[in-house]
């Protein structure tokens, strides 16, 4: 098992600073969706991450906690994800995109 | 070289992959895309090999969104790890010999003016510190006197991360690698200076833990070298592999090497800002409106 990033939605989405989509180094990888946090009742969209493509570096969090002060993103094992994006899931809209949520390990 | 590459074939649509469907539908091509807007739309960069947490992969994928036009736009590189990322781009790449990348986009460069004419096509050169200022060193050097007009792009890592860590020229003095167990021994090369004597018309440093600067750095250098004259820039992009840093702590590495000795610097000669200003609108260039009421004496 490996450890790919986590966003925490309720944090993210009354933040909703995407910075970590700036710097992250994998393309398409954190992705923005402007649903994902208003269909949970919040002001903003949030980030959420295709794990599929997220090698686990951290510095995500390192620009969450550190440049952003929102603590909204933690490491995690890929198995104990029970739900997460998968590049296949995501459609892209004009200014957000939408993800259906998956398993990570079943697909 | 035009929006008709980023179309489907008549009747492959279904056979393309989903990653080549959101490209051509939602991706970059013939629209003006931000550093703000990344996450909302298909980036022409796809994935690549390159390490995990490695900062040159994040300036890569910085560039390629800020090219102005990046359907009219080719970059060469060379040997090094940023050809792993720039090739897994939607955007045609050469690869040039070891150290011949800024011949090749000479070549390059004039070839296209002479079939496109007036008509945009950006070059833009993105080779490592090894190829740019030791291997390539006479081709890059030769290019800039030349005044050809494209933009070269330093990765800098300070080292030769692909090969196991020898030390190249931009190494700082001192340092000790996996190659270099002595330490460095001389001071790092001053390719700025060096860029300015050969008469770049713009000249800037630049680190990745700022992304907005990077991509308006990009920008500029881009459209200045459309008609002014060769663009340099130099981006500190750190091999946490060779250096050891810990692949959460990059950006701070880079944060704090920003402070030490890679402060941004621009530099941009007199004619490229009156072209940026007249051409592209940038205010900052704009000449000083002279003041209204002469201050009395």
């Amino acid at each position: 098992m490996y450890l790919v990033a986590n966003v925490n939605v309720e944090i993210c989405a009354s933040k909703s600073c995407k910075l970590c989509t700036q710097y992250c180094p994998e393309a398409n990888t954190i992705q923005y969706s402007e649903e994902m946090g208003k269909e949970q009742g919040f002001k903003y969209g949030s980030a959420y991450i295709a794990v599929d493509r997220c090698k686990g570096c951290a510095l995500c969090v390192w620009v969450c906690d550190s440049l952003a002060k929102n603590n909204a993103i933690t490491m995690t094992m890929i198995d104990q994800l029970p739900k997460a994006a998968l590049t296949d899931n995501i459609t892209y809209g004009d200014k957000s995109t939408t993800a259906v949520l998956a398993s990570p390990m079943v697909g | 070289m035009s929006l008709d590459y980023v179309k489907f074939s008549n009747g492959f649509e279904k056979f393309m992959p989903k990653e080549y469907r959101d490209m051509v539908e939602h991706g970059p091509f013939g629209k003006k895309v931000t550093v703000s807007q990344m996450g909302s739309f298909k980036e022409a960069l796809e994935e690549h090999p390159m390490c995990a947490g490695c900062a040159m992969t994040l300036f890569i994928r910085l560039a390629i969104i800020a090219f102005p036009n990046p359907e009219d736009t080719i970059t060469v590189g060379t040997a090094g790890c940023g050809r792993l990322a720039i090739s897994q781009a939607a955007i045609p790449f050469v690869y040039g010999n070891y150290g011949d990348q800024n011949g090749v986009a000479s070549g390059l460069s004039r070839g296209l003016r002479l079939r496109f004419g007036d008509k945009p096509k950006d070059v833009v050169v993105m080779a490592g510190d090894g190829g740019t200022a030791d291997i390539g060193f006479q081709q890059v050097l030769h290019s800039w006197f030349r005044k050809e007009r494209f933009t070269t792009i330093m990765l800098d890592n300070e080292v030769y991360g692909n090969t196991g860590g020898q030390e190249s020229g931009m190494t700082n003095r001192g340092a000790v690698l996996k190659m270099a167990p002595l330490g460095k021994k001389f001071e790092k090369m001053d390719m700025l200076q060096m860029a300015k004597v050969a008469g770049c018309a713009y000249v800037a440093t630049v680190v990745p833990n700022n992304p907005r600067r990077v991509e308006s750095v990009i920008k500029k250098a881009v459209l200045i070298a459309r008609e002014v004259g060769s663009t340099y820039i130099q981006a500190y992009t750190s091999c946490n592999i060779e250096y050891a840093i810990p692949t959460d702590k990059v950006m701070e590495d880079a944060k704090t090497v920003e402070n030490d000795r890679y402060q941004f610097t621009e530099y941009v000669s007199e004619e490229a800002k009156q072209y940026l200003a007249e051409r592209y609108g940038y205010k900052e260039f704009l000449p000083k409106p002279a003041a209204a009421i002469p201050n009395k004496a």
